[in-house]
């Protein structure tokens, strides 16, 4: 009996030191961009104060806004979605539905490009897009982000379209529709909650990427992840400021990822199941 | 590895009508031609974005290119693998990119397994679980490690610095120290992703069949006993899958290092990723850079390719 008393204790003291874990430096992030300037550097450290959303007003509309840094992440996720979407859907379309020749090769090829270590893509990308102009371009940067997007999009989309009948697009085909009709009318929409679930990890997948935007930002392309190194500098970092613009580049994600929370496992895995895989 | 697509699926053509008549096969035409025009866009993007990229790769990797001294640039054949192979930093970045994979890796199998296992057993919170899981993978590793770097290891400011005193530690210097930084970084990648490897496992471990669980139990085995017989072996399949991914990842990590240590203090926690990007767009020497990229991929390609064999094995 006590050793089954233990055993529950233990259970959820292990478990409440992991989900603390886990939760703890969001929620201090949190904390800590509600503090003054005072509180934030108070030894030891406040878990009790008087919350403020000064740090907010300050990085949202005082002097060096980050509201442009974020409405560039917002162009850059949502840019390289609509493009990604408008070639994947296709593509995956035919991958699982059909005859294609070489069509093992292609699913393979897909594949095999997410194996590219992202700094090998981003070199030879920095000295193309220098020579063309496309620096520090929307359309630089989200046609690079199709390296990684794409492959994923596609196997994603793959797995939903391999769960529909083939009986609806008979009927349709009897009835005399054409093969574009068809897609578009008929297959499209029985997809359709396997294309938010795609739209969702693409965006987050663009929003949450580094490097490339680290060589290709400049004015005008400055995603928030790249922006917030304003804010720490080699003589002083702006706590408070620097937490606020923590909270806003985690805020959609973790909206995203709370909303498509039944179908993370499979955005995460997607691909691996039958390959490789990628972040 | 690519089963349903290699088992060839009943094709419209061939459900639409007899074969080998005209009309099938001026059917299958027409199913290949469109075929094509769907397939097309997505390829050719990916082409221009991986595959010439990589042909472009291994063109600089074989030329000297200095951005700082362009006039000196020209092919070169070999030399920079020559060179690279006698780099001790090369070899340095090499072993720290092996350590820092081995030990996230299996830091975050270890744990998510045995996290996933207490989970199932537990009849309520579950659901927190899997909802507190999703938090730290959604975010942005950048931002992860902005955080961490400040607000969790930042001497004397950051709260885990705060502990460590309080647990009599004393302060220490969390990211200066060679020894300290590496460990710091492990523990920030096995922060933000043993939750991956956690719900991955907690999913697979929810869809094994109950009885043969039954039929152990009345057989008496123990709990050691069911989880090495009985678990581990169904379970094999899904914890490869694991591995292969993060391992992947890891190898490729850049974004948290980056802002956590920047590679440093010196070297110490540079990852061949990172000494190829401070090479190329610090040191702006891309022609050494593309070779140690290269590198880079032939490492990520032999490893990946003893873990596929290792997953076929059995």
């Amino acid at each position: 009996m006590i050793g089954k008393r233990f055993r529950i204790a233990a259970v959820i003291g292990i478990s409440l030191v992991f989900l603390l874990a886990w939760v703890f430096p969001i929620v201090w992030s949190v904390m800590n961009s509600l503090k003054t300037e005072q509180d934030v550097l108070a030894y030891p450290p406040k878990f009790l104060f008087a919350p403020t959303l000064a740090a907010y007003r300050d990085v949202l509309f005082g002097s060096g806004s980050i509201l442009p840094n974020l409405l560039s992440s917002f162009i850059i996720s949502i840019g390289t979605t609509i493009v990604t979407m408008i070639m994947a859907v296709p593509a995956a379309y035919a991958l699982a539905r059909l005859r294609v020749p070489g069509k093992r090769f292609a699913g393979f090829y897909v594949l095999a490009t997410q194996m590219l270590p992202p700094v090998g893509i981003i070199i030879p990308y920095f000295l193309i897009l220098r020579n063309i102009g496309w620096m520090d371009t929307y359309q630089g940067i989200i046609l690079i982000y199709l390296s990684f997007s794409l492959p994923f999009a596609i196997w994603l989309l793959v797995s939903y379209f391999e769960d529909i009948p083939f009986e609806m697009e008979e009927a349709a085909y009897i009835d005399g529709a054409s093969r574009w009709k068809t897609l578009w009318r008929i297959i499209i929409p029985q997809v359709r909650g396997g294309i938010a679930v795609t739209v969702v990890f693409v965006f987050l997948n663009a929003w949450n990427e580094f490097l490339f935007a680290v060589v290709l930002s400049g004015n005008t392309v400055r995603p928030v992840t790249i922006a917030m190194f304003n804010f720490v500098s080699v003589e002083q970092t702006l706590w408070t400021k620097l937490a606020a613009v923590s909270v806003l580049a985690m805020l959609p994600v973790i909206v995203l990822g709370i909303v498509a929370q039944k179908h993370i496992v499979k955005g995460l895995t997607v691909g691996a199941v039958k390959g490789g895989g990628r972040r | 590895m690519t089963k349903s697509l290699a088992a060839e699926p009943a094709g419209l053509g061939r459900v639409m009508s007899p074969s080998g008549t005209d009309y099938s096969r001026a059917l299958a035409v027409r199913e290949r031609r469109f075929a094509t025009a769907l397939l097309a866009p997505a390829f050719l993007a990916l082409m221009a974005t991986t595959t010439f990229p990589l042909l472009y790769l291994i063109w600089t990797s074989v030329h000297r290119m200095d951005l700082a001294m362009p006039f000196a640039d020209g092919f070169v054949g070999f030399d920079n693998y020559r060179e690279l192979l006698q780099d001790s930093r090369f070899w340095a970045s090499l072993a720290v990119s092996l350590i820092y994979t081995g030990t996230t890796v299996v830091l975050q199998v270890v744990i998510g397994l045995a996290l996933a296992l207490l989970v199932m057993g537990m009849k309520r919170g579950q659901g927190l679980f899997r909802s507190i899981a999703i938090l730290p993978v959604v975010l942005s590793p950048a931002v992860v490690g902005m955080v961490w770097r400040t607000f969790m290891l930042a001497p004397e400011f950051g709260i885990v610095d705060y502990f460590a005193i309080m647990a009599g530690l004393g302060s220490q210097n969390w990211l200066g120290d060679p020894t300290l930084a590496l460990v710091s970084v492990v523990v920030i990648h096995t922060w933000q992703w043993t939750p991956f490897a956690f719900m991955v496992l907690l999913a697979s471990l929810a869809a094994l069949p109950d009885d043969i669980y039954e039929a152990a139990r009345i057989d008496r085995a123990s709990a050691w006993q069911r989880f090495k017989r009985i678990t581990l072996p169904l379970l094999r399949p899904a914890i490869v899958m694991v591995i292969i991914m993060r391992t992947m990842v890891a190898l490729t990590a850049f974004a948290a290092i980056f802002t956590v240590t920047g590679g440093g203090p010196g070297t110490a926690t540079e990852i061949l990723n990172l000494y190829a990007y401070r090479k190329s767009f610090t040191e702006l020497s891309i022609g050494y850079g593309s070779a140690l990229a290269v590198a880079l991929l032939i490492v990520t390609v032999l490893i990946s390719a003893v873990l596929f064999a290792v997953r076929r094995a059995r």
